[in-house]
């Protein structure tokens, strides 16, 4: 039973977020949107570039799904309602997201295009900005819970939500999860409107699809990584822990994808500067306030 | 068991191949993703062995590292395509020598040293975690400090001598 709810939060929340990313980009409700869309890129011819490093090019798409795919698995959508609660969950997070890297630069290598290479490589550098600021503040919030498992991340935020206990890393973590999903504004890699849409922009027909749908897990997977370290997960009254899980993932994805649309684009060193210079000191500050929080104010 | 066996069996096979692949092929990412691959096998094997959080780890950082590498790769060398057929290898004797001396030797370690008795229980994940925390404050705090202190310090050296510092303004005399 639990397996068939997991799957279908999979397919529904997919399906989902991708109604919302039509929404911000178009300001219209379309529920056939993503159906419209997928059978558009499945009539389309899938092109195959010139001297392209076939491997990767084939490879890319499929290991970009797989990737925001496994980091859901430690999603805990109500108590044991989850793949798996593994003891080092919230690294496993990481981890399995780091392989999104892998697949941009494999799909920004693989078409021999000038535009998908350098879509590729900025992702490269964007992880350079925004990786601490994922795992810093995780630190803090595994401070909090004393264990990396995400079902105990959730049960520590009983007493009091993680985004008003620790609001300085909620804020980095939810841009850090932006840049990771790279949702508008760090769209960098695949900006629609700069380089031709990088590292998509050799992708067409079905190549494409796998693509934008592994990008649309990946904003879902972000969306509920931040309901779960952030916003108490499963937790809240009257409805069943599921739909709490659900609603709050569906209104972080709406917040994230609609605010990213209202924000210029940011340059890749803008954004590395900023990371550095002002993102990782206050990542330390609030790793050392939640510290001095944990002793002194045990909620 | 004998399941844990295979698929330590499988995952060492898969990180040996990989390492192959490194030098088998002429393309620069392709060579570095190999290896990473292959570091990514040997995760797979810290999972197999049941070291969770050495497992995970070893798979998230290797996944940054080996492509920060790639693209020093396609930086430094005159054929990151390998289009022109570029071949990997370079002082076969030397590295050949160097590489089985390499092997016995660590073959040499792995049969002569004295590992202690095996251990029967496996502590569990969370168990690990802890000891691992315990262990990186008391025992090896000096080494992985010190460590982290060099590695600071490279990355410091690195940046001071990349830096391109704007011209001196010319004296107006």
């Amino acid at each position: 039973m639990s397996t068939l709810i997991l799957v279908l939060f999979l397919l529904l929340g997919t399906y989902f977020v991708a109604v919302i990313e039509e929404w911000s980009v178009t300001g219209r409700l379309r529920p056939a949107g993503p159906v419209r869309a997928a059978l558009r890129l499945l009539g389309t011819e899938s092109v195959l570039a010139r001297k392209p490093d076939r491997l990767f090019f084939e490879v890319a798409p499929v290991l970009l799904l797989v990737a925001a795919i496994l980091s859901l698995a430690i999603i805990p959508l109500a108590p044991g309602l989850i793949v798996t609660d593994l003891a080092t969950g919230a690294l496993f997070f990481n981890a399995a997201l780091a392989y999104v890297l892998v697949a941009l630069i494999m799909g920004g290598w693989g078409p021999d295009g000038a535009y998908a290479m350098i879509g590729g490589w900025r992702f490269l550098g964007q992880l350079i900005g925004y990786a601490m600021l994922v795992v810093m503040p995780i630190t803090a919030v595994a401070m909090r819970s004393e264990s990396l498992s995400t079902v105990v991340i959730v049960q520590s935020q009983e007493q009091l939500w993680n985004i008003l206990y620790q609001p300085l890393g909620f804020v980095l973590f939810a841009l850090a999860g932006m840049a990771m999903a790279f949702v508008p504004p760090f769209d960098l890699p695949t900006g629609a409107g700069d380089l031709a849409g990088g590292v998509e922009a050799e992708y067409t027909g079905v190549r494409r699809l796998v693509f934008r749908l592994g990008r649309m897990v990946l904003i879902l997977s972000v969306a509920s990584a931040m309901t779960v370290f952030y916003l108490g997960g499963w937790l809240g009254p009257v409805l069943p822990g599921w739909a709490w899980s659900a609603i709050k993932i569906l209104v972080v994805t709406a917040l994230m994808l609609a605010a990213g649309r209202a924000l210029p684009r940011v340059r890749e060193a803008s954004f590395l500067a900023w990371c550095w210079k002002l993102g990782i000191p206050l990542a330390l500050v609030n790793i050392f306030l939640v510290g001095v929080l944990v002793l002194v104010v045990p909620l | 068991m004998t399941a844990q066996v295979f698929f330590l069996a499988a995952f060492g096979l898969a990180a040996v191949w990989f390492g192959i692949v490194v030098f088998r092929t002429h393309s620069m990412v392709r060579s570095a993703l190999a290896l990473l691959f292959s570091q990514t096998a040997i995760g797979a094997m810290f999972l197999v062995m049941q070291a969770e959080f050495l497992g995970v780890l070893q798979i998230m950082m290797m996944a940054t590292e080996m492509s920060i590498m790639a693209i020093f790769m396609v930086m430094f060398m005159m054929d990151p395509g390998g289009l022109g057929e570029m071949d990997m290898k370079h002082q076969r004797k030397l590295s050949l020598a160097a590489g089985v001396i390499a092997f016995l030797a660590a073959i040499g370690v792995s049969v002569f040293a004295d590992w202690g008795p095996a251990a029967t229980v496996v502590p569990s994940a969370d168990e690990q975690l802890r000891m691992l925390g315990i262990e990186l404050l008391g025992r090896s705090m000096l080494i992985f400090e010190s460590a982290g202190l060099t590695i600071l310090t490279a990355m410091i050296a690195a940046t001071a001598v990349a830096v391109q510092m704007p011209a001196k303004k010319e004296d107006a005399s």
